[in-house]
């Protein structure tokens, strides 16, 4: 057969050029070099506080995020180091919170847990698990009645799903119509207690149907599946189609937090790392089908790894906050 | 020992066309009561073991609940032996794993429940070791189901069991479905009902609803009435089960197109679908995929990427699943008398 060649239709299923190819993997690699070397640094015992490691789920927040623009705001998790990077917050204040200089995203005050940027729509870190979707319901209505076309994505984990406020989000999403994206990322554990275990449906995306609102999995670990579904629900809530519940299935590659002994579970991190991982997937299929060229990914790779050298020793070399900033960034009047 | 095995994807009915098409949300505890249901007929026609398929997803676990929590007085059922010699891997490997070990185990009928991806795994299974010659009886838990069939579980689960036991023969109650059989040199992959080739750069979230993007479709069949992409070769030149050809379309952009056809294709989306030309599939011919960069879907599913180098080739082969005919073996069941019993009037 004579094939045709409906170049437009392929873009419309794919919608990603070079250009976007090669900022999603550097946003990608970002973040996963990223956690990695805090996963070194944090056991020098020079960051304060806790740590939660994103690696592994890097395709998820970086195939969302990839959709948004200035318009949209996301809100996340105590997990939240990849969204801040996918939403754009700046590497070197990221890195610098979380060593609790006055450098930082939140002149040092916040750390991993609290990292926000509201300039770049990223409304915070949070600590309180289930947090995120009430306020994603709050931008959502905002950007609705602003006429802005802007959407709200909240990432949550499985243990959030269970959570009230979640399921309040959901429901009150679907009630008022919002333009508003709920990421269920569902790494298999909440803490050390499994999905399994704790979620009493299925699939969180089931919960979907309850509330009025398509519900969908896809494969975490493949960024293409995840850029396409995210696509289509935003595409769908920018154009008054209301909201959309996304599940998101994958493995984090580390514990709950830095220090977790992971006696709950066995060898599927050494599974995921080896044959699921997003990053050698997306370089393995971009290269394969010509899209890309290895030494442009390589390249990236150099560029990322200097990146988060800079940022780590910049951050370390910067000052803590002085009792004079005790009392500074306690109010905020808008 | 007469025994059936049932295999169950927790996974089917939840892609990405409940996002794109309102496709509907089939719930794990009805899949879990299918399973029930298909356990109470085929105790009633004398299988002594069933054989069935584990799962994360919640099917088994609900009929595991079952089997301990069934009332006494109820209709006996077939010991249930679940089938867990593998480590689950959440994919479709699970399904193969099944299948595999339920013929290992002596199945003589395999029940499969998932949508026409679910069956397509199953009967690559079937045809790739001994279970060649065992029948399989494929029932709609899916999204796009132009294979399976939509038919309540009990009349499904009476005739798998009547053939299991060998009240109704073989010959009667099952035949063989065509496949398309697709090679390239790294793997070889059968559909059940389509092989379409898009465009499209990625596998992505699999299902294919961008009708712009196609530019083959080779269908085992083609009904009118199907859903998904093979209703395109339905709506142009309708091609039964039984007839020992297929049917090989063209498709362009629809603003090129000399037809259009306004094809369902999925649930909920009926979109016009721009096609060149079209013509019967013979069995055994060879097709060269013809499209240098895409994907190629199997059954719906976008399963493989053409990378330029990659050469693929589809043939339509005779010898796909021997599928448990319904309405036969239940037509046989009433003539034979095999669910009549006669009580001499007093």
């Amino acid at each position: 057969m004579t094939p045709t060649q409906p170049a437009q239709a392929a873009q419309a299923t794919s919608g990603l050029d070079e250009k976007a190819l090669l900022e999603a993997y550097r946003t990608m690699r970002t973040i996963r070099e990223f956690e990695e070397r805090l996963h070194l640094e944090f056991a020098t015992g020079e960051i304060p506080g806790f740590v939660h490691l994103y690696a592994g789920e890097e395709a998820s927040a970086t195939a969302v995020c990839a959709h948004l623009d200035e318009r949209d705001s996301i809100a996340s998790t105590h997990r939240g180091h990849g969204h801040c990077i996918a939403k754009g917050v700046d590497v070197k204040e990221m890195m610098a919170e979380i060593y609790g200089r006055v450098t930082g995203s939140c002149r040092g005050k916040g750390g991993s847990m609290h990292i926000a940027d509201l300039s770049k729509g990223m409304l915070g870190a949070n600590g309180i698990v289930g947090g995120g979707p009430p306020l994603i319901c709050g931008t959502a209505l905002a950007a609705k009645q602003q006429g802005t076309g802007g959407v709200g994505v909240a990432f949550f984990g499985d243990g959030a799903s269970n959570q009230g406020t979640t399921l309040e989000a959901l429901n009150l999403a679907s009630v008022w119509n919002l333009p508003a994206i709920f990421v269920a990322e569902n790494n298999g554990y909440a803490e050390a207690t499994a999905a399994t275990w704790s979620v009493a449906c299925d699939n969180i995306a089931d919960r979907a149907a309850g509330f009025g609102m398509p519900g969908v999995i896809v494969d975490g670990f493949d960024f293409f599946a995840v850029y396409e579904a995210a696509g289509e629900a935003i595409e769908r809530a920018r154009e008054g189609g209301g909201p959309t519940l996304i599940e998101v299935k994958f493995t984090r590659y580390y514990g709950h937090f830095e220090g977790d002994q992971q006696t709950y579970r066995a060898d599927e991190v050494a599974r995921a790392r080896a044959s699921l991982d997003c990053l050698k997937q997306f370089r393995e299929r971009v290269t394969a089908s010509g899209r890309l060229d290895a030494a442009a990914l390589d390249g990236i790779d150099g560029e990322v790894a200097g990146l988060i050298e800079a940022a780590v020793t910049e951050a370390k070399q910067a000052p803590t906050p002085t009792a004079d900033d005790l009392t500074t960034d306690v109010y905020v009047t808008y | 020992m007469t025994a059936v095995g049932i295999v169950a994807n927790p996974a089917s009915g939840r892609d990405i066309r409940r996002l794109v098409s309102g496709a509907s949300v089939f719930p794990t505890a009805e899949k879990a009561n299918m399973v029930q249901r298909i356990l109470t007929a085929l105790g009633t026609v004398g299988v002594e073991t069933v054989l069935v398929s584990v799962d994360l997803g919640g099917i088994s676990a609900g009929v595991s609940r079952a089997v301990r929590n069934r009332p006494a007085k109820s209709t006996p059922w077939p010991q249930v032996r679940f089938v867990d010699d593998d480590a689950l891997t959440d994919s479709a490997q699970d399904t193969a794993n099944a299948v595999r070990r339920m013929v290992e185990a002596g199945a003589e009928v395999i029940i499969c429940l998932g949508g026409d991806g679910t069956a397509r795994v199953a009967t690559a299974a079937l045809l790739a070791g001994p279970g060649y010659d065992v029948p399989l009886l494929s029932l709609s838990t899916g999204t796009n189901n132009a294979f399976p069939q939509m038919r309540e579980a009990t009349v499904a689960g009476l005739a798998a069991g009547l053939v299991a036991t060998g009240a109704v023969d073989r010959g009667i109650a099952a035949g063989r479905a065509h496949a398309l059989e697709v090679r390239t040199s790294e793997r070889t992959e059968l559909a059940l009902v389509d092989v379409a080739v898009s465009t499209a750069p990625y596998v992505g979230s699999r299902a294919l609803w961008h009708p712009d993007a196609l530019t083959e479709l080779y269908c085992t069949f083609a009904e009118p009435d199907a859903t998904g992409l093979s209703s395109i070769a339905g709506l142009l030149c309708p091609s039964p089960r039984d007839k020992p050809e297929g049917v090989a379309v063209r498709l362009c952009a629809a603003e090129q197109a000399p037809t259009v056809v306004n094809a369902p294709i999925a649930p909920g989306l009926v979109l016009p679908v721009g096609v060149a030309a079209w013509r019967p599939l013979r069995t055994g011919e060879q097709v060269e995929i013809s499209t240098p960069r895409g994907v190629v879907a199997f059954d719906g599913e976008r399963e493989l990427e053409l990378a330029g180098t990659t050469g693929a080739t589809v043939r339509l082969r005779e010898d796909g699943p021997l599928c448990v005919d319904v309405t036969a073996v239940m037509s046989q069941a009433a003539r034979a008398g095999l669910l009549r019993a006669s009580r001499t009037a007093v």
